[in-house]
């Protein structure tokens, strides 16, 4: 079974190479076409306009831009990303130390996305046709069209302020330290042997993981939805039916199986969006992930920052991308025998 | 047939969840609760902005200097009142022509790492680490410096190769940190990050990037234990959680929320809300062509701006209205002169170059959408009063660092709102800078007001300098160069029993903090 998903990963190993190449050109072009001045921000404000001249010839900014692409390519083939120009340090050191936060956060939010989508998918479902149905289907539309942000805000107001339940700013309580390890926190912690750290990382991580995942699920509701709708008037149901199963049974054993593909791949293409969410949501809940690094970095037009989370950004979601196609693969006999 | 779903079924599923859900909340509840129980000997304080490096040396970031001046010393200090004051250095002389600073050292000091504090590391900070590789801001600070002869331990002379009258104000300024010479040569810039050592009130044990900084009381510190003993920065960057914050207890005190939070806060029982001016400049900066090449319609522009207004629109009135572009109570402050708001002088200007209301002038105006506080709605106003008299500004959104690519580039339009922040109080970083043709600053390229600022830099003379800048604000204020508006405010929200001492530039140390 696992040998039928490797050349899908072949396949797209090679894809990414090249994906990546042209987002990169994208990502170079359109960063240095931007009106902002990274030699200037890269000096203190006592910087005279001549040392500032300077630093642009230093920085290779007054060449033409496709050799300034040329050796940032070179730089980069050999591992080599650049420093940042606000810390002063390799931009792969600040990417690997904030990569994992958000990676964390993503995960545990696209899978509140999923079981709160298919909850609310299955929920849709049964209430079809029904006097319930315009009332839920108006509640579904309400979450849909509640961006991420708003949620956050919300949830912030209400369970950190008003009832004063949770915490809604950075990763662990104050008097507590990062574990060494990955940089996961939930995984760090329970290697580490300290059940404290992993409920203080759980505990931050709620708010702005159902924030995220409450804004991602009415999607998902609603494809489950329309794909159970489908299901269900395929012959096999009726073949089902007619055999003697159970309407539960019929749902959870045969139906359900099959309306759940479209579904796992709008998942898949919904962490790419989510993924992307998680920028927000990091500047509002203090979260010190990818995003936050990349707000600064647009701040402070700091150029290295911005090109290496750009292309982290699309790893990410080319690696999901290709996880949500296998998992397909392996969960659809019919694709194996193609 | 349709399907049913077993309510008792689908009702399980949704139990279970909720279940958890509420086990999980219960036990946070009870977590938090003890969370958020006050230590007396700790304080809390939501900050909005993190350190780029634990090398103080190393980026100019104004807001995190009161972080940087717990764990490191600068060689002089500022009372409340900004005059400077001694701290690591206990006496210090320029000489008469500015060409030298002799400095005395505090004995006995000694970094947190046990080392003591000597000339040497002066002589490093502000001479040896400026020739080496180390990309750090201090080099364009010091640049003037040619050698520091180390005369003991504790006796040193700076040798500059051009007139530096502000030494001694630099040395309490931006970046002016002791580090220690043989901890950095040994550790290199890398392993000083890691671990940084001064001789601060405050050790540095744990730092979380853009999330947590937490201090702990160096009880040898050479100027007295703090009162708190344990310090921690939350790094909140957005003003609405660090309203949330403060209002649900996280933190202990926070800054730069908006004004019209700090009034719904100051009814809390438990918090005090405050609005203080500070040393930071709220100006237009003007250039000298094009719409605003006539004398008539920049000085029209100043009459026509109603700042009154402004502070009570947009800091409850808590914002000064400045007629020269630096603060009151700073050495270049002129008391006495004010620069009228008189929209009927402005419409008699105008009129004088041909413009009225029926025939307006056209300038652009450009202005930042949050870089400071209400930056956005005090450029839509100028607008609206400027329209008044006869003036069209043509009002476009820029980033804090477009600002200076346009500079560059000779394509910034006839007015930019600006503001600038100076916790010297020293006229140089004010008008020495906003109004330098030479630093990347000014929009104004005139030489009438440029060539006077340049001069000043090479007075050696106190007294005669602070004259020359006083003469200039005023000169520059009446020729239409520059159209200071307002002295900015600190917002800040604290618990009502934690007290701080206040300072002028707006500085919140932790080390002068009590629990009352």
């Amino acid at each position: 079974m696992i040998a039928s998903v490797l050349p899908l990963i072949g396949r797209r190993l090679l894809a990414s190479i090249l994906i990546l190449f042209v987002v990169s050109v994208l990502l170079f072009f359109v960063l240095h076409a931007l009106p902002v001045d990274p030699a200037a921000m890269s000096l203190p404000p006592n910087a005279t306009i001549a040392e500032i001249e300077a630093k642009r010839r230093e920085m290779g900014l007054d060449l033409p831009l496709p050799r300034q692409y040329l050796i940032w390519l070179s730089q980069v083939l050999h591992g080599d990303f650049g420093v940042s120009i606000h810390y002063r340090r390799s931009v792969v050191s600040l990417v690997a130390g904030t990569l994992p936060a958000t990676i964390e956060m993503a995960a545990l939010s696209i899978v509140i996305a999923g079981l709160l989508g298919v909850v609310g998918g299955l929920v849709l479902f049964h209430v079809r046709g029904k006097r319930e149905e315009p009332l839920i289907d108006f509640g579904s539309i309400l979450l849909l069209s509640i961006p991420e942000f708003l949620w956050s805000l919300f949830f912030i107001l209400i369970f950190g302020v008003a009832l004063q339940w949770l915490p809604f700013t950075g990763r662990l309580d104050p008097d507590m330290r990062l574990p060494h390890g990955s940089g996961f926190l939930l995984a760090d912690a329970l290697l580490a042997g300290r059940p404290d750290i992993f409920w203080s990382a759980l505990k931050h991580l709620i708010l702005p993981c159902f924030a995220l995942g409450l804004a991602f699920s009415p999607t998902i509701m609603r494809v489950l939805r329309s794909s159970l709708i489908d299901v269900y008037h395929e012959d096999y149901v009726h073949m089902a039916r007619l055999r003697g199963l159970s309407e539960r049974r019929i749902l959870l054993h045969h139906a359900l199986k099959n309306a759940f593909l479209p579904t796992l791949s709008l998942m898949g293409v919904q962490f790419g969006f989510l993924f992307g969410g998680t920028l927000l949501v990091e500047v509002i809940f203090s979260y010190p992930g990818l995003g936050n690094l990349m707000v600064d970095a647009v701040r402070n037009a700091d150029l290295p920052i911005i090109q290496l989370v750009g292309l982290a950004y699309c790893v990410v979601v080319l690696i999901i991308n290709t996880v949500v196609d296998s998992l397909y693969l392996l969960l659809n006999p019919k694709l194996r025998q193609r | 047939m349709t399907f049913e779903l077993e309510r008792r079924t689908l009702l399980r599923m949704l139990g279970l969840g909720a279940g958890g859900l509420g086990a999980a909340g219960a036990g946070t509840l009870a977590g938090c609760l003890a969370a958020f129980a006050q230590e007396k000997d700790a304080v809390t304080i939501g900050w909005p902005v993190d350190v780029p490096a634990w090398d103080p040396n190393q980026r100019f970031t104004p807001e995190v200097q009161v972080i940087y001046k717990l764990v490191f010393d600068q060689p002089l200090g500022q009372n409340p009142k900004l005059d400077l004051v001694p701290n690591l250095v206990t006496k210090w002389e320029l000489a008469k022509d500015a060409l030298s600073l002799t400095v005395e050292l505090r004995d006995g000091v000694k970094f947190h790492n046990g080392d003591p504090m000597t000339a040497e590391d002066f002589r490093y900070t502000f001479f040896e680490r400026l020739q080496g590789p180390d990309k750090i801001d201090t080099k364009n600070s010091w640049r003037k410096v040619s050698d520091i002869e180390v005369q003991s331990p504790t006796k040193a002379v700076m040798k500059f190769s051009s007139p530096a009258p502000t030494a001694p104000q630099w040395l309490a300024f931006l970046g002016s940190y002791v580090v220690p010479k043989k901890y950095m040569t040994q550790a290199g810039v890398d392993g000083f990050n890691q671990k940084p050592i001064g001789t601060g009130p405050y050790k540095l044990v744990d730092y979380q990037l853009n999330a947590r900084i937490v201090l702990e009381r160096n009880d040898d510190y050479w100027g007295g234990r703090a009162p708190i003993k344990r310090v921690t920065f939350e790094i909140i960057k957005d003003p609405s959680a660090r309203v949330a914050a403060i209002q649900s207890g996280q933190v202990d005190l926070t800054t730069n929320v908006p004004v019209r939070e700090v009034g719904r806060l100051q009814h809390e029982p438990n918090l005090a809300g405050e609005i203080n001016p500070i040393t930071r400049v709220i100006l237009l900066q003007c250039r000298n062509d094009q719409g605003f090449a006539d004398d008539n319609v920049r000085l029209a522009a100043h009459h026509a701006i109603n700042k009154d207004a402004l502070s009570k629109a947009f800091y409850a009135g808590a914002a000064v209205p400045l007629s020269v572009p630096v603060t009151p109570g700073t050495p270049g402050y002129l008391p006495d002169f004010r620069f009228a708001y008189d929209p009927a002088l402005a419409k008699q200007l105008l009129a004088k170059s041909g413009f009225g209301p029926d025939k307006p002038a056209t300038i652009g105006f450009a202005s930042t959408n949050g870089q400071f506080p209400s930056d956005y709605d005090i450029a839509r106003a100028i607008v609206q009063m400027w329209k008044e008299v006869g003036i069209n500004a043509d009002l476009q959104t820029i980033e804090y660092s477009k600002y200076f690519e346009l500079n560059r580039g000779d394509k910034l339009p006839e007015a930019t709102l600006y503001s600038w922040d100076n916790a010297t109080g020293d006229p140089e970083i004010y008008t020495g800078y906003l109004l330098n043709p030479k630093l990347p600053f000014s929009a104004w390229k005139g030489m009438d007001v440029g060539a006077k600022v340049l001069d000043l830099f090479n007075i050696a003379d106190y007294q005669t300098r602070i004259a020359g800048y006083k003469d200039i604000n005023k000169y520059a204020v009446e020729h239409g160069a520059t159209i200071p508006l307002l002295q900015s405010v600190q917002t800040l929200v604290r618990k009502k029993n934690l007290s701080y001492e206040k300072y002028g530039n707006g500085w919140v140390l932790a080390n002068t903090m009590k629990w009352g």
